[in-house]
This record gives C-alpha cells, sequence and structure tokens, in this order.
C-alpha cells in the first residue's frame, strides 16, 4: 500500500520535568525486585533483629528489674545497625549486583541513553533502587526502634537525653547505604556477569577485612583499620554515635578512606556509563 | 555400523581438556591470582620489617615466623581463600553456561550430562590448586625463617597444603551441587560461607557438624588465632573432632555432594532466557 502522507503526529502528551527522569528507572527497578518473593523473605528476616530490639526495649520498660542487663541505651542503637550490616552486604549483593551488569549484558545501556535521559539520571535511577532497599532493612528500623521506645517508655525523656541520635541513626544509615551502592553500582558496570560483580563485591569486603585482622595480630595494634572498608565504617559510626572508637586510626582517616572509595566508584561509573563505546 | 558409547572418565577428560584452558585464562583467574597475591605481599612486606630489627613484637614478646605463618592460614586461606573461591567457580561450573546460553551445545555432545559437571569440577580443582599452593609455598619461603627455620615447619606445611586441597575439593563440590541445583547459587553459597558457618560454630553441640569447617579447622595444626571475639567465642566451644573422623566426614561430603551434583544436572531441565 503507498504512503501518501509522510509527516508524523506531534506529541501531544505532557513532557514530565527532565529533573524526574530518573524516577521511572527508580521505580520500574524497585517493582521488578518487589515481585521476587524470595527477596521479599530476605527484606523479612533482615527485619527479626529489630523486632528483638522491640522485645528488649518492652522489657525493660515494663520490668525495671531486667534494666541492669538489657538496659536501653545509645550503643543498642549503634549495635543494632552494626548487625543489620551483614543484611546490608546480602542485600547489596541481591539487588545491586545485575543492577547495570545486566543492562550491559543485554546491551540496554545504548537504548537508555537514546531515550531523553542523562548518564546522571541512568545512574541515580539504579543508585535509587539499591538505596531504597538498603534504607529498608538500616534508616527506617532505626528510627522505628526510636520511636517503639518514646511509645513504650510512654516517655520523650531518653529522646531528650539524647537528642544527636535521630541525626546519628540518619546519617551513619545514610554513610552505609552510600558506600555499599555506589561500591556495588561501581562494580556492577564493570562487568556483564552479575555472578561475577557480586563476587567480586564479597571478595573486596572479605578480603580487606581479612589483611586488616592479620596486620591486626602481627603488629599487635589497630593502626591499619583503614585498610578494612568495613572496620572504617565501624570506626566513623562510633564517632557519629559519640562513642570511644574501637580501632586506634583516627576516625579522620577512615572518613577520608571511605569518601576516597566513594569518589573512585563515582570516577569508574564516569568512565563505564556511556551510550557509545569509543574505541581507539 | 555402531558407536561404541565413550565412557564417563574419558567424557569428564574432554570436558575437563576443553574447560581447564577456559578457566586458567580467564578474568577469574586474575581475580584469584589477586586473592592470593594479598598473602604473599604481606609476607613479604613482614620479611622485609623483620629484616631491619626485632620490631614484630606483641606485649613485648617477639613472633616466630612459624606463629604468622599459622596466622596467614587461618585467617587468609583456611576462612577466607578456600570457601569464596570453593563459591566463586563452584556455582559457576553450570551456571556460566546456562548464563552464556552455551549449556546446549555441552548437552547436545554424546556424553553423559554428569561428565560435564565432573570434567568441569577437575578443571576447577586443578586451576585453584595450582593458584592456591604456590601462594601458600611463597608466604612460608618468606615468613617462616623470621625467628626459625623451614625445617621445622615443614612437615605442618605439608598438613597445611593437603588440607588446603582438601577444602578447595569439598568447598567445590558442595558449591557444584548448589550451583547445578538453585536458581541464585551465589547469594546462596555466600550465606553459607558468610552467614551459616561462622554462626554454626559460635554454638556448642551438634549444629557445627552440619559444616565443612568444623572438620576442615580440626585438621590444622596451627593454634586458631583470637583476632575477634567471634574467633574468641569459636575457641572457647571448640570441640576438634579426631582426624580420623574429620578425614573421612570430608571424603564423604567431597562424594556425597559430588554425586548429587552430577544427579542435579543429568535431572534437571535449564531453561535458557531469551
Amino acid at each position: 500500500m503507498p504512503i501518501h502522507d509522510q509527516s508524523y503526529r506531534r506529541y501531544r502528551g505532557t513532557r514530565e520535568a527532565h529533573s524526574s527522569a530518573w524516577t521511572v528507572i527508580a521505580i520500574a527497578g524497585i517493582k521488578a525486585m518487589i515481585r521476587r518473593r524470595v527477596f521479599i523473605g530476605l527484606i523479612l528476616v533482615a527485619w527479626i533483629p529489630f523486632f528483638v530490639r522491640a522485645v528488649q526495649i518492652y522489657t525493660t520498660t515494663n520490668f525495671p528489674q531486667t534494666a541492669s542487663l538489657l538496659a536501653v541505651t545509645p550503643e543498642t542503637f549503634r549495635n543494632f545497625l552494626d548487625q543489620q550490616a551483614s543484611f546490608v552486604f546480602f542485600v547489596t549483593i541481591w539487588a545491586g549486583a545485575g543492577l547495570i551488569a545486566n543492562d550491559r549484558r543485554a546491551h540496554a545501556l545504548q537504548i537508555y541513553l537514546s531515550k531523553p535521559l542523562t548518564r546522571v539520571d541512568y545512574i541515580a535511577g539504579k543508585l535509587a533502587i539499591l538505596a531504597a532497599f538498603l534504607l529498608l532493612v538500616t534508616w527506617l528500623p532505626g528510627l522505628l526502634l526510636l520511636l517503639v521506645q518514646i511509645i513504650l517508655s510512654g516517655s520523650f525523656a531518653f529522646a531528650r537525653q539524647n537528642p544527636f541520635l535521630f541525626p546519628a541513626v540518619t546519617l551513619f544509615s545514610f554513610l552505609q547505604v552510600m558506600v555499599a551502592s555506589f561500591a556495588m553500582l561501581a562494580l556492577s558496570s564493570l562487568s556483564n556477569s552479575s555472578r561475577f560483580v557480586g563476587i567480586l563485591y564479597a571478595g573486596i569486603v572479605l578480603f580487606t577485612d581479612a589483611m586488616f585482622n592479620v596486620l591486626r595480630v602481627i603488629t599487635g595494634g589497630t593502626r591499619l583499620s583503614w585498610i578494612s572498608f568495613p572496620a572504617n565504617l565501624a570506626q566513623i559510626g562510633d564517632r557519629i554515635f559519640r562513642m570511644e572508637p574501637r580501632y586506634e586510626t583516627p576516625w579522620q582517616v577512615s572518613l577520608v578512606a571511605t569518601i576516597g572509595l566513594i569518589v573512585i566508584a563515582i570516577s569508574v561509573l564516569e568512565r563505564r556509563v556511556r551510550g557509545v563505546e569509543v574505541v581507539t | 555400523m555402531k558407536r561404541t558409547p565413550i565412557s564417563f572418565l574419558s567424557s569428564a577428560l574432554r570436558v575437563f581438556d576443553l574447560s581447564i584452558g577456559e578457566m586458567l585464562w580467564s578474568r577469574r583467574t586474575i581475580f584469584m591470582a589477586l586473592v592470593v597475591a594479598g598473602p604473599v605481599l604481606i609476607a613479604a612486606i613482614t620479611r622485609g620489617v623483620a629484616s631491619l630489627g626485632p620490631v614484630m613484637q606483641v606485649n613485648g614478646t617477639r613472633i616466630a615466623g612459624a606463629t604468622i605463618f599459622g596466622l596467614m592460614i587461618w585467617v587468609f586461606y583456611l576462612r577466607f581463600t578456600v570457601p569464596v573461591l570453593g563459591v566463586f567457580y563452584g556455582t559457576s561450573l553450570i551456571a556460566d553456561e546456562v548464563d552464556d546460553k552455551t549449556i546446549t551445545y555441552l548437552f547436545t555432545r554424546p556424553v553423559p550430562r554428569g561428565a560435564v559437571l565432573f570434567g568441569k569440577y577437575l578443571a576447577y580443582l586443578v586451576c585453584t590448586i595450582f593458584v592456591v599452593l604456590p601462594s601458600v609455598v611463597l608466604v612460608y619461603l618468606l615468613v617462616v625463617p623470621i625467628g626459625g627455620t623451614l625445617a621445622q615447619s615443614f612437615v605442618p606445611l605439608l598438613t597445611d597444603l593437603g588440607l588446603l586441597a582438601l577444602g578447595l575439593a569439598v568447598y567445590g563440590a558442595l558449591f557444584a551441587f548448589i550451583g547445578a541445583e538453585m536458581k541464585r547459587p551465589l547469594l546462596t553459597g555466600l550465606m553459607f560461607v558468610i552467614g551459616w558457618e561462622p554462626a554454626a560454630m559460635l554454638f556448642p553441640g551438634y549444629l557445627r557438624r552440619f559444616t565443612v569447617a568444623y572438620y576442615l579447622q580440626a585438621l590444622v595444626p596451627h593454634a586458631m588465632p583470637q583476632d575477634s571475639a567471634t574467633s574468641l567465642i569459636q575457641a572457647m566451644f571448640r570441640q576438634a573432632p579426631p582426624i580420623g573422623a574429620s578425614l573421612a566426614w570430608l571424603f564423604v561430603f567431597w562424594l556425597g555432594f559430588l554425586y548429587l551434583a552430577a544427579r542435579a544436572v543429568e535431572r534437571r531441565e535449564y531453561v535458557l532466557e531469551q
């Protein structure tokens, strides 16, 4: 059939503001993850420590004789976030390993970037997917725990005595999430195989920790804790929660190492997430 | 003319021949080389520092090279390298072929499906053993002469090499089974190695018997380092089974998981993503 009309219809819909383009990727990714029942199971398991802590708070507020053993202190919240680190690790691998690697494998990166979407939008969208689930197992239960304490004790006394707790939980959770998310996204952009990315992430986290543990015994001190990523976060966390740092490394050094990791990750993303492969 | 079927072993050796080259010259080997280079680097630095003077002291006591070597065997190799490489390679044996959509080419050959897995497993074993064990020997040569002699620690070195090879074999078989049977083998493997094993080892009683580490750690000729709170608790409740029993159980695990892995590959229908 001959085509007589070679014109095209103009787009009559409304144009979304450019700044919200990343939300499309984020929402689609979050929905895709929610559809996986086993993943939801993992998230539910990650909430078990919250319920254990809530029972602890209930016991101490209702049975004062247990207060000496189970007293709720700022350290309780610090330890809670420490415990969540293992769930952060698993959720990061599960939700994050394939975020960019799968797109690279399917050659979908070029398709994404041929849309009205910048590289920053793409990375922000992918980052938001992982960060959303990580905040779900760190920040949200942390804050709820604080709320549970206030509700069950029927008083704001604890919150007033420790006004830094809300910002501390927020700051540390976001730091934990940002480090894990940026590191995983950068690794994900380096490979087409999500399994390789997962093992690379696990390898880096466990290897740096193993290195530190060996050096700790050899040197008889903890001055070299900055080489371990989990140790750096723990050190900064102690500082944020106004506790005695657990290692001899100054917390500023741990902070620099952590920021350095994020900067390296951003630099990797900047180089690897491109619509066109330039072959020289 | 009737064709004689190829035996299981010769089929496995064909697959081994095909896989060993792929495995040795892959990016995975680079990852593995980096993992085993870490201890060698630390050993070299330690040796360099030790040659400057007796600076390696804990609470005023000088640490002997043999002690540092034992520590590195525990922390680097037994707790990290062996399980992680087992997870990494073991879970990839079949999953990689499924991901690359090349499993069809292997399954359409006139070889038993189980032999495909067995051949790939052999390639994994040779590849990891030939990278990990030389690294252990290098660490031994660098570290043990610090305040001691190589001859004194030679027998423990042989024991270490044997138990690390055994560990790679058993973990490899276990994760080959997980890789052949499960949809998300990497995460399951990591949960076993990082979650289940350390947690089960913390509790007294029978729970720890459902781990590979319990039997493997019983064979280590060096004292368990107490480098963290977890290690302290583990050392407190440590009940090492007899060496004979450990070896027997490890052998049972090895054969059992290898059989289960081969059976899973024989029976499972792998659906390739379109």
